[in-house]
């Protein structure tokens, strides 16, 4: 009787340990945030400027539901990474441009927005999938666009 | 004669049966030759097999033989009780035990008010709202929010009072 149990057991703690990593490999990801930061030129000139792509139409779509004065948007950078919670990420946009994005835990970021390394503002609120956050100063025709990846 | 009139003979002969029996059995050794030739027989077997078994005799006497037997079983009692049960080891404890710890830590890790520091939630009743800090002196922060889209839209003037137009920040 023994014999046949004590595989039993090993089999069943196989399977808990298994459990365990799982849970601990899906603890560790569950506050990781996948985003996408895009710097994007608005224009009103229906040619983009050369080297520049048009932004995707769901973002234009939301673009220009915006109280903003341009009709054509295009890409001038873009970045795609992931923020742990807690964590922050430095990105720099352009040479001009920097932004830092902060993970504050279910899925809230903060958005600390940099022009020539001097701290122009910061935002801080949610940014579900689907959700995006926009932010631009001055007279520029450049914002930033952040979102979650696809 | 059958084999069970054969055993009753015997039964007969060994003195095992009831005097009522044994009288009926006599009677009829008297009366049948093939039984009273068996009896005869049984008893000629029987005395040759009684001189000829050896005598055995034991070294000790019987009641210290026998009770040598049952110090011998009761020591083997006492032992399996302070062994525990039979065929227990601490080592079969090791995988029961790790198993429980590992149940342990996954509910401790999945347990939602393991974490209780919500810092989101006491920085604004609704996660939706945005908070928006200028940075630069004398700017200021327009906020726009479309919720159809889910989209924010914050946008950062730069005005610098050190100067008679608007400073602009160059992306």
């Amino acid at each position: 009787m023994r014999i046949l149990l004590f595989p039993r057991t090993k089999s069943v703690c196989a399977l808990l340990a298994l459990l365990f990593s799982i849970a601990v490999t899906a603890h560790a990801a569950q506050g990781d945030l996948k985003l996408e930061a895009q710097l994007v030129v608005g224009s009103n000139d229906d040619k983009p400027a050369p080297g520049l792509k048009p932004v995707a139409k769901e973002i234009e779509k939301k673009l220009k539901h915006l109280p903003l004065k341009w009709q054509h948007y295009y890409v001038e950078a873009g970045k795609k990474f992931n923020v742990g919670n807690n964590g922050t990420k430095n990105i720099a946009l352009s040479k001009s441009c920097q932004i830092s994005v902060k993970n504050l835990g279910d899925a809230r970021v903060e958005l600390t927005l940099a022009s020539d390394d001097k701290t122009v503002g910061r935002v801080t609120q949610s940014l579900r999938k689907g959700q995006t956050l926009v932010a631009g100063a001055g007279d520029e025709s450049r914002i930033v666009v952040l979102m979650q990846q696809d | 004669m059958n084999e069970e009139q054969q055993l009753r003979l015997q039964a007969f002969l060994d003195g095992e049966l009831p005097e009522r029996e044994a009288r009926a059995v006599a009677a009829w050794v008297e009366s049948d030759p093939a039984a009273a030739d068996l009896l005869v027989e049984l008893k000629a077997i029987r005395q040759a097999l009684a001189g000829s078994e050896p005598a055995v005799s034991l070294p000790e006497s019987r009641e210290f033989f026998w009770s040598r037997i049952a110090r011998d079983i009761e020591a083997g009692e006492r032992r399996e009780t302070a062994a525990g049960p039979a065929g227990f080891r601490w080592q079969h404890l090791l995988w029961p035990i790790g198993a429980t710890a590992l149940c342990v830590a996954v509910v401790l890790l999945q347990n939602p008010f393991a974490t209780t520091e919500r810092p989101v939630a006491s920085i604004a009743p609704d996660a939706d709202t945005p908070i928006v800090e200028a940075m630069q002196p004398g700017s200021d922060a327009t906020t726009y929010r479309n919720e159809s889209d889910g989209t924010t839209l914050v946008w950062f003037s730069m005005t610098d009072n050190s100067r008679t137009k608007p400073a602009t920040a160059t992306f």
